[in-house]
């Protein structure tokens, strides 16, 4: 088996001598390359202070944090070079804002990595438009709001382009449309070769976006693998504080009412209504189109058109061509297919295969929209 | 309960703008909000919510326009004001802005103090706050020791200390995790039961859709929708441009609709409500126990919590409990799906239990219920 990407043994960490219980207690995980993983847990589980053990910045009390297989050493030389390949994008953004303006507090970070001169403008650009802050380069932070700042905390972080990402609750307080962007700014990243790692208290986002779910509870951490079979322990669920999603308790009613298996869990609505779609309806077809570098000619369709990837986003607004789904467009287009509609997906080449593979991965559930 | 139309506050065509600022805070705003509708002010980061509610009491004075309480033009002297935040109190989103006293139960005495009560009904507010917001316990603590989510508490109760009739609540599951957000929820809707107006902000949608009668939507300043939840969220466009994402169980009942045929309303709003409309067979009963009946309670069932009172009784006790939050839902799911459940409640909870029982029986389905100690309903 390949060597994990992270792995901790018998971490053990309190922040003082003084505290009743340490912070994170005999935490052994291990995080492989390439896998979605969502850190879970009430507010005071321990899920920033694992995050910190991860970078570096605190070192445990008993027990190692592996990167690579190699235990982490705590030399300066080696923690700057393992914070050139691990970045972490911490809750408050106002914890990591060091600089006057966006564009500076960017830099910051690519300057720190010795990105060299001539690309830090594009990467500046480049990472303000992944987080929807495309015209607020040159505004000063003080003058920005909170969920804003947040986005410039995260395009700081996406902008470094480092091998593993951890991101400590990267929707926490932003509204529903932004939290929408920056998780598909997240999924394309992860989709392109990043590793990301991400901690919420938001069951229903963890269970949507991850592979893996590890929980903490009070500095233990009580489960790690795939979600559905955490939450189908309504006991655990609860005495880690947490919620169990929407979608979970959606398809475990329905499965009681028709007798069927709860699995395959479907975790999004889209699956949920893939699998209680009747076997004889009619299913539209997903037109995917894979944008290039020129402006797509949309033509005459009276489809509804979806449109998801940096590179199609840029384009679409550029020629300001009409979009029905802006954000979150997969999960809309597919929903629209199964309502018997046909739609019309644009989407960036590099995420193309997956975002098919995504659809047809549906045919699990029941009956999935044709992709042509 | 008030089931008047009786307008409580109005604003009249108000505008306001941060002084150096370029843009309008709020544009020509026309808003109506009635005595005991449960109204929520929807709107992305910095459209506006937070501005509009500090003009509801008078912290903030608009530039055009006006603020009318109970008819009457809030006008802006001393003894207007003092009037105004006697009857409308807000609960700011971050409680750090509105936390004073260095013990919890200093901290809830500080406004009544500030109104000149005399101690011992301060004494009687104090108790009465702390016991509803489960706060008894520490509350000679430090206010600088409690968590995130006490502090949230601790503010709620400063404003049931006050017994405002209007609740004005910021974002006031913000940054909760979900079963802190569930019992604060809880809070809120004891409180409009028992006759207090709300008003709270929020861009959950999913939150807003499962509490709200009415909606008031916020785009850039600009008011664009009042009404019901169903027509605003029918209307993608708007719902897109105002930042604003469908509720999951609006999207589910629409889609389980149109494939069966069968017309979208009565829209559910909560999965219990969306369980009901498609549910058939055979329900399992609902036992409903006050704190006094829980020696009564049969074996064998599941059991829930509902309300701040018995939450604290049933840990006190150190009763086995399987729902110790969101009980109300998870009980009833239950009984949709054929078992018995029981749910212990606060005494002053069990007429709220039966109105929302009540709802559930609009969407089609009965579930039968009996409460201890009541002979059989």
């Amino acid at each position: 088996m390949a060597v994990p990407l992270f792995e901790t043994e018998n971490l053990e960490f309190s922040y003082n001598s003084r505290q009743s219980r340490p912070s994170l207690d005999n935490i052994n995980i291990a995080i492989h390359k390439g896998v979605r993983a969502v850190v879970l847990g009430a507010n005071g589980a321990g899920k920033s202070t694992l995050f910190y053990q991860l970078n570096g910045v605190l070192k445990p009390k008993k027990g190692v944090v592996k990167y690579n297989g190699k235990p982490i050493d705590y030399s300066q030389n080696s923690l700057y070079a393992l914070r050139n390949e691990v970045c972490v994008a911490v809750q408050n953004p106002d914890e990591q804002i060091f600089s006057v303006t966006v564009e500076e507090d960017i830099a910051f970070g690519l300057f720190n990595t010795g990105v060299h001169r001539e690309i830090i403008d594009k990467s500046i650009d480049d990472a303000l438009f992944k987080v929807g802050m495309a015209g607020y380069r040159k505004k000063p932070v003080s003058q920005i709001s909170k969920g804003q700042r947040k986005r410039v905390a995260l395009a700081g972080a996406f902008a470094v382009n480092p091998k593993v990402l951890i991101l400590d609750e990267p929707t926490a307080g932003l509204d529903p449309q932004t939290s929408c962007e920056v998780m598909e700014a997240i999924d394309q990243i992860s989709i392109t070769g990043t590793s990301v790692i991400i901690s919420t208290h938001d069951v229903d986002l963890a269970y949507a976006w991850a592979d893996e779910i590890y929980v903490l509870k009070n500095g233990k951490m009580i489960y790690s693998g795939e979600p559905g079979a955490f939450f189908s322990d309504k006991k655990s669920v609860i005495s880690a504080e947490l919620a169990i999603p929407h979608s979970f308790s959606v398809n475990s009613y329905i499965c009681s009412m028709r007798g069927e298996s709860e699995t395959p869990y479907p975790r999004t609505d889209s699956q949920v209504i893939c699998k209680i779609l009747p076997s004889d309806a009619k299913v539209g077809k997903i037109r995917l189109i894979r944008t290039s570098k020129s402006v797509p000619d949309i033509g005459k369709i009276d489809e509804r058109i979806g449109i998801y990837g940096f590179n199609t986003r840029r384009l679409f607004m550029d020629s300001g061509l009409p979009v029905d789904y802006n954000f979150n467009a997969v999960e809309h287009c597919i929903i629209e297919a199964l309502n018997g509609n046909n739609v019309t997906l644009y989407c960036d080449e590099c995420i193309a295969d997956k975002i098919d593979s995504r659809i047809k991965s549906l045919s699990q559930f029941g009956k999935c929209p044709e992709v042509i | 309960m008030s089931g008047s139309d009786l307008v409580n506050i109005s604003t009249k065509n108000l505008s306001f703008s941060y002084k150096y600022s370029y843009t309008k805070s709020l544009n020509n705003i026309t808003i109506n909000i009635k005595n005991g509708v449960k109204t929520v002010i929807l709107g992305s980061n910095g459209a506006g919510k937070s501005t509009l509610f500090f003009q509801l009491n008078g912290v903030i004075k608009p530039d055009i326009g006006s603020v009318k309480i109970d008819g009457v033009t809030l006008k802006y002297r001393r003894k207007d004001l003092k009037f105004a935040r006697s009857k409308i109190y807000i609960v700011f989103q971050n409680p750090d802005e509105q936390i004073f006293g260095q013990t919890v139960e200093d901290d809830i005495a500080y406004s009544l103090r500030n109104i000149g009560m005399s101690k011992d009904l301060i004494a009687e507010r104090v108790e009465d706050a702390l016991f509803q917001t489960g706060l008894t316990e520490i509350r000679e603590k430090s206010t600088l020791q409690l968590s995130y989510g006490q502090k949230k508490r601790l503010i709620i109760a400063g404003a049931i200390a006050m017994r405002p009739k209007v609740l004005i609540m910021d974002e006031p599951t913000a940054g909760l995790d979900p079963q802190m957000s569930l019992e604060v929820m809880e809070i809120i809707e004891y409180l409009h039961y028992n006759g207090t107006t709300i008003v709270m902000s929020t861009h959950d949608v999913n939150l807003a859709y499962a509490w709200a009668d009415e909606i008031n939507v916020l785009r850039k300043g600009e008011l664009i929708y009042t009404g019901v939840p169903e027509t605003f969220f029918s209307d993608l466009p708007a719902v897109y441009s105002s930042g604003m994402i469908l509720p999951s169980i609006f999207v589910i009942n629409k889609s389980i609709c149109s494939m069966k045929g069968i017309s979208e309303a009565p829209h559910p709003r909560t999965e219990t409500q969306l369980f009901s409309k498609l549910a058939s067979g055979p329900k399992g009963t609902l036992i409903i126990a006050d704190i006094k009946n829980i020696e009564n309670i049969p074996e064998g069932t599941h059991i829930g919590v509902f309300g701040v009172i018995a939450k604290k009784t049933v840990n006190d006790r150190k009763l086995k409990v399987d729902y110790c939050f969101n009980g109300f839902e998870l009980c009833v799911g239950d009984c949709i799906s054929g078992t018995n459940a029981t749910l212990i409640c606060d005494a002053g909870c069990i007429p709220l239990v039966e109105y929302k029982l009540s709802i559930l029986r609009n969407m089609g389905s009965d579930i039968p219920y009996r409460t201890l100690g009541r002979g059989d309903a």
